[in-house]
């Protein structure tokens, strides 16, 4: 949107001529857009910085105003790898109690739905986010909306949980169970990255299970295009 | 202030500071100083080509983002996902964030909405209709990705931020069709006569009133149907852009030559040039920030840290390639603590250009390095279009006419003129997109 009118006109600046090309009047509205502009970028850039900032006498003070600054849309987390980058691999799996067409019922062994993901990853120059963060991140969000008892945390408890009832669901609706998911069980396996080569650390690389209860599977943990084995003529 | 102003404006009649000036030894009082920064500021936008290649950066990103995920795009962001319309409603009702996917649970909306990012990214990319794609482009970005927060990771993140900064912003001055159509207005107002044809006359403008009646009443239904209520600021910033948009149009149509326009854009540049800063204060923050944090973590302190995301199964799409860096102690203590020397070091390198221009290679090169070994594609080009704010213009403009030049290599020859792109003038700075 460059201007490019004719030089010579009088009646106003050309272009490009800046504040200094105004008369009074419109002078001053232009330093007060400035000085108001200014002041909010300046008052931005410090907010941000005070979000990213670790716990400090001002955000102790004012945190509720940074945070409703900040929040929803320009939260940030930078902290990639740091302070310490991630020393284990987690891996999500799952077992389920099937009920076959003749109304028998079995308990499946455990699948590895982390490792379904790795294997979709693996040889792959663009990686899907379905495949890197969709499971991975939504067992974060479950885990660290839980107590120490393993009850779901308020209402973010209640979310994660259905979500990664959902992305189970889904996950195993690839696999031929031979029959309907009735109930379902969860587990984390944990597994330390032996330490390098050249270190003299002692890492154990034995896996390290959190296992949790049964879940009675109903309507609402089915997301879209799941059918938990039910055939055309079984609806 | 106005006195400053009026003595810059005594000293100075109508002139446009090309340099900052300052540099010539003699001293200059602070006042003057002062003078000159706000003239400079006011008088144009700067950085116009660091803007427009973050533009094109961003767009094409979250443009290849979305066309990477078209066939996973229901189990993302649609109605049945496993984050499900229901679940993502509850949260939202919480944080008010904006999405436009809350306002129906249907299919049919959510194909228009990811359409409609696909479509922004790509226009905005080429700089059509500029500030109004770069305005659809954020609803985009910000309709998925708050529609399902935990789908994304850092380079979500980055682009939903620069979505933001970006409408604030005049970075369609350049490699963009914009500048290209404004370029043939000017030339036609000076009467030239293009390739030997007859004259032209100026034609106005039908497109940009047509999408401005268009976007206000999606906006006034949009604003009327909002259920979740939308942040205040959110709202002021569209309505302000459609007002703003209309404003311009209107000076430029019946007093092309009059004071309110060159307020106008006196305003525009201000906000521009504030929207560049912010975006640069930002990328030293994502810097300072990704350092200064890992100086603390033991592992960036021995030198090993490098070598744990490598053997991470989710950030090993090369196993053998990851084990083998892995393999080598001197290595990975070299890039862990490189690393950390780059990210903390670079706010403070930008007082000497030639330090900087070094540190700007070597995370372009670090970035690119992630998106194969990390499996992180798409952050990491983000990352690079973050970068390139402070890339020197120099090498911008060398970088576009080498492009510029190369598709005229590839595309002309074929003896297919392109008769739009032979009336370029060629003191007109030439375009990445044709």
């Amino acid at each position: 949107m460059d201007s490019y009118d004719d030089e010579g006109v009088p009646a106003g600046p050309p272009p490009g001529a800046g504040i200094a090309g105004l008369s009074l009047r419109y002078q001053v509205v232009a330093a007060v857009a400035l000085a108001v502009i200014g002041v909010l970028a300046c008052a931005h850039v410090a907010m941000v910085f005070l979000h990213v900032a670790p716990s400090n006498t001002l955000t102790k003070q004012h945190g509720e105003t940074v945070d409703g600054w900040i929040y929803p849309e320009f939260e940030q987390n930078w902290k990639l790898f740091a302070p310490n980058p991630l020393q284990q691999n987690v891996a999500v799996e799952a077992r389920a109690e099937v009920e076959t067409p003749d109304g028998a019922r079995r308990t499946t062994d455990w699948i590895d739905l982390s490792a379904e993901d790795g294997a979709a990853i693996r040889g792959n120059f663009l990686p899907s986010h379905v495949d890197q963060n969709e499971l991975r991140r939504g067992w974060d969000f479950f885990v660290g909306s839980r107590d120490n008892k393993n009850r779901p945390n308020g209402l973010r408890g209640q979310l994660s949980e259905s979500y990664i009832r959902r992305i189970v669901m889904l996950r195993l609706e690839d696999h031929d169970l031979g029959g309907s998911v009735e109930r379902l069980q969860l587990r984390s396996a944990t597994t330390s990255i032996a330490a390098p080569s050249w270190s003299k650390e002692k890492v154990t690389t034995r896996p390290f299970y959190r296992v949790f209860p049964w879940w009675t599977v109903n309507a609402s943990d089915l997301p879209g295009g799941v059918r938990n084995g039910r055939t055309e003529a079984g609806e | 202030m106005s006195e400053r102003l009026e003595h810059q404006q005594g000293s100075r009649p109508g002139g446009v500071p090309e340099a900052p000036g300052g540099r010539s030894g003699k001293r200059v009082t602070v006042d003057r100083w002062a003078a000159r920064g706000i003239q400079r500021v006011t008088a144009g936008p700067l950085g116009r080509y660091q803007s427009a290649v973050v533009r094109i950066g961003f767009a094409g990103t979250w443009l290849l983002f979305l066309l990477r995920e078209l066939p996973h795009r229901h189990e993302m962001y649609g109605p049945d996902a496993p984050w499900g319309w229901d679940i993502a409603r509850q949260l939202i009702a919480k944080n008010g964030a904006f999405t436009g996917l809350m306002w129906s649970d249907s299919t049919v909306w959510f194909e228009i909405v990811y359409a409609v990012a696909v479509l922004s990214s790509a226009l905005l990319m080429l700089g059509w209709r500029t500030r109004t794609m770069s305005v659809l482009f954020m609803v985009g970005v910000l309709s998925l990705q708050n529609r399902s927060i935990f789908m994304g990771d850092g380079g979500d993140n980055i682009i939903h931020l620069i979505a933001i900064y970006l409408v604030l912003t005049r970075c369609g001055q350049v490699w963009s069709l914009d500048a290209r159509r404004a370029a043939r207005a000017a030339r036609k107002e000076a009467g030239g006569v293009p390739d030997g044809g007859v004259p032209e006359r100026a034609v106005p403008d039908r497109v940009g009133p047509v999408l401005w009646v268009v976007l206000g009443g999606f906006l006034l239904v949009g604003t009327w149907l909002d259920q979740v209520h939308v942040e205040l600021w959110m709202l002021i910033l569209f309505w302000g852009l459609w007002v703003a948009q209309g404003l311009w149009w209107a000076a430029n149509r019946y007093a092309p030559h009059g004071e309110p326009r060159a307020l106008l854009d006196i305003l525009a540049n201000l906000v521009h040039n504030a929207g560049l800063a912010v975006i640069m204060a930002e990328v030293c923050l994502v810097y300072a920030t990704a350092g200064w944090y890992k100086i603390q973590g033991s592992r960036w302190q021995d030198g090993t840290a490098l070598y744990y995301p490598l053997k991470l199964d989710y950030f090993s799409p090369w196993p053998d390639l990851s084990g083998l860096l892995a393999s080598s102690g001197v290595m990975v203590m070299l890039l862990s603590y490189g690393t950390v020397i780059v990210q903390v070091a670079f706010p403070f390198t930008l007082f000497n250009r030639r330090v900087k221009n070094v540190l700007l290679v070597a995370m372009m090169l670090e970035h690119a390095g992630i998106a194969v070994l990390l499996g992180l594609p798409f952050f990491s080009l983000a990352m690079i279009a973050a970068d390139a704010v402070f890339l020197p213009t120099n090498f911008l403009r060398w970088l576009g006419g080498r492009i510029a030049g190369l598709w005229d290599r590839l595309f002309r020859q074929r003896g297919k003129p392109l008769p739009e792109q032979r009336s370029e003038s060629p003191e007109q700075p030439r375009t990445l997109v044709g």
